[in-house]
This record gives structure tokens, C-alpha cells and sequence, in this order.
């Protein structure tokens, strides 16, 4: 699927707010996170505030990524804002939150996708060279989600076209990426070929997949219950 | 998004099995598909003997799609629970009484 060849790739590259080599650290935690020994303690619990330890991190990456990975990774049902808000001070910005968020995501797509297929889990992306952009789309606001967004209508001449293409209609789903425009359009480039563009998810007269529109929506609608998701 | 789909078909899907994974969806290989995306997500050792089920039912090409839609939905359920987005107002009006019988509403209950 030429669509996660792309994404994967794309993790080396340097990002808004994060490095090549930054970003490749966020897969290796991702990966890393599943065996972290807090992580199953804090699974099993009732609440999982309530569990303190150290993370079995692999990277050099600071506790506050650590820990934003391993819980998005592990425990993403039970994520809230009042968690947020202790990762983001202990020093993680906002901006560099999202990208990150983006990497784990796109991560997780690619290893279920592979280990779902019956393919080995791929090499690591390899770390480019180059400075973060630090570009921050000057319309984004705070309000819908925990961090600030960037509306359809807020968006600049000179922002990414991050809501032009597979019929974006800047649905909160949409949203939730766009204080970093780059991250978002990468997560759903890929997204929308694993899934359907948004024109093709209504036009239930037309098949687009090898499975037809009633087995995608169960299937997402399973996956979305195994997670606890309530969007 | 799967009452669309019945709507247009006109079939009454029903959403329990596929929240409680009993089945009785009326979707057609509805037990294939589900063991699939229980195995795939939750890292079961069965994973292997769930996808050839797949294969054997509905072919190579399905497998892949459906892997493809699991691992997708793997990864936008943890960009919509790591952001705090809400569910838009419309939908949430649409879909109260059915999320509240199935449970749904009480993952909120559960974030900490």
C-alpha cells in the first residue's frame, strides 16, 4: 500500500516542531511502549492516575513525550483532558504534542496494518537531517479540543491546504490535528486509502473496496469499541 | 455511518453484537471480519487462523481492505481521544439513545 510506504517514509523527514530523528525516537517508543512494565500496571488499574512508576522508555526522548507516547499507545480510551494538561507541564508544547500525536497514530496504522496482513513489521524510518519549520497557522484557536484548532474558515492564504483535498469538511475528526497543518495532511493522505474519502463514505450506491460500505462501518465501529473511543 | 448503509440497502442492522462481538449485526461475514479486528487490535495468537478465515470466505483482496480499515480505525481513534474532540452536537442528538444503551457513553466515566 503506497500510502503507508509514504507516511512511513515521511516520519524520517523533519517536521514543524519536531526532528527527523525526534520523530523516528517517537516510533521506537510507540513500538517500545506495548512491553513497558507501568504502562500493563496502569492498564489494569482502576484509574490509571493512581498508578506512579517510570516508564521503560528505549529513547532519549523527554518524560513528558514518553509519556504522551506510551499512553496514547497503550491507554487511549481513558485519555483526558486533566492527563493533557500534567504532560503539557511537564514540558511538552502544544504544537509539538499534535506532531507527535500524528507520528503515534500514523505508527500504529502502519504495524496493525502489517501485523494485521500477515507482514513482518517494518525497518525503522531513517532520520533526515534539517531543522523544524516552527510555523504555527496564525488563525488556530483554542476551544473544541484540549489544544487550539484551525477552522476551515480560519485558514490563511499562506497556510498549508490542509482541508482542500478527499473532501475535507473540517469535521471535528478533521480538526483535531490542525494547530499542525503538515501533521494533519500526512495522517490523512494516508487515512483516507485505508479508509474511504469523505465523498466516497455516503455514496453507499457504489462499492470502492473489495468489502462493501456495511462490513467498513462494522469493522470501524469494533476497532472504535476494542479502543473505548466515544468519538 | 453502518445506518446509512442499512438505510439504503434496507437492512435494519443491528449495533449490539458488534459492540458486545456476539454478532447478529446482519452483515454479511459478520464473525470472520469481527474475530479479525479483535485479533489484529488486541494482538491475539489466534491472528493467523483469523485471517485465513477471511481469506477463505471473502478473499486475499478483502483481507487487505480489512486490514487496511482495522489499522486505520486503530490509529483515528487515538487522533480523536488525544486531541478531546467532541462528538459534533447533530450527531450526538442522532445518536444519544443507541449510545446510551449500548454503554457507549460510559467510556467517558472511565478517562482519568
Amino acid at each position: 500500500m503506497a500510502a503507508l510506504d509514504t507516511a512511513w517514509r515521511g516520519i524520517g523527514a523533519p517536521g514543524v516542531w519536531l526532528t527527523g530523528a525526534e520523530r523516528v525516537m517517537i516510533v521506537e517508543e510507540a513500538r517500545a511502549a506495548r512491553a513497558c512494565e507501568l504502562c500493563h500496571a496502569r492498564k489494569a488499574a482502576l484509574s490509571p492516575a493512581a498508578v506512579e512508576g517510570r516508564h521503560s522508555a528505549i529513547t532519549g526522548l523527554p518524560q513528558a513525550s514518553v509519556e504522551a507516547v506510551h499512553r496514547i499507545v497503550t491507554d487511549p480510551g481513558r485519555l483526558s483532558e486533566a492527563w493533557y494538561r500534567r504532560v503539557i507541564a511537564m514540558g511538552i508544547s502544544d504544537e509539538a504534542y499534535v506532531e507527535l500525536l500524528s507520528v503515534v497514530a500514523i505508527t500504529t496504522a502502519v504495524d496493525t496494518f502489517d501485523r494485521a496482513a500477515g507482514s513482518a513489521r517494518r525497518a525503522m524510518p531513517v532520520p533526515r537531517e534539517g531543522e523544524p519549520s516552527r510555523r504555527r497557522p496564525r488563525g488556530a484557536k483554542p476551544g473544541l479540543g484540549w489544544m487550539p484548532m484551525l477552522a476551515p474558515e480560519d485558514v490563511a492564504s499562506d497556510d498549508p491546504p490542509l482541508y482542500e483535498s478527499g473532501g475535507r469538511i473540517g469535521g471535528n475528526v478533521h480538526r483535531a490535528l490542525s494547530l499542525v497543518p503538515e501533521a494533519m495532511m500526512q495522517f490523512w493522505d494516508m487515512f483516507e486509502t485505508m479508509y474511504l474519502p469523505q465523498e466516497a463514505m455516503r455514496d453507499f450506491g457504489r462499492e470502492y473496496r473489495a468489502i462493501d460500505h456495511a462490513q467498513i462501518e462494522m469493522l470501524a465501529a469494533r476497532v472504535a469499541v476494542q479502543n473505548q473511543c466515544v468519538y | 455511518m453502518l445506518r446509512g448503509s442499512g438505510k439504503h440497502n434496507g437492512t435494519d442492522y443491528s449495533f449490539e453484537g458488534i459492540v458486545d462481538g456476539d454478532g447478529g449485526s446482519g452483515v454479511a461475514a459478520e464473525a470472520e471480519l469481527l474475530a479479525f479486528a479483535d485479533a489484529a487490535v488486541v494482538m491475539d495468537d489466534r491472528l493467523g487462523e483469523c485471517r485465513g478465515h477471511v481469506v477463505d470466505r471473502l478473499g486475499h483482496g478483502a483481507m487487505i481492505d480489512a486490514a487496511a480499515v482495522i489499522a486505520g480505525f486503530d490509529a483515528i481513534t487515538r487522533v480523536a481521544d488525544g486531541s478531546g474532540i467532541p462528538l459534533e452536537a447533530p450527531k450526538a442528538e442522532a445518536t444519544a439513545e443507541w449510545r446510551n444503551r449500548l454503554g457507549i457513553d460510559a467510556f467517558w466515566t472511565m478517562k482519568s
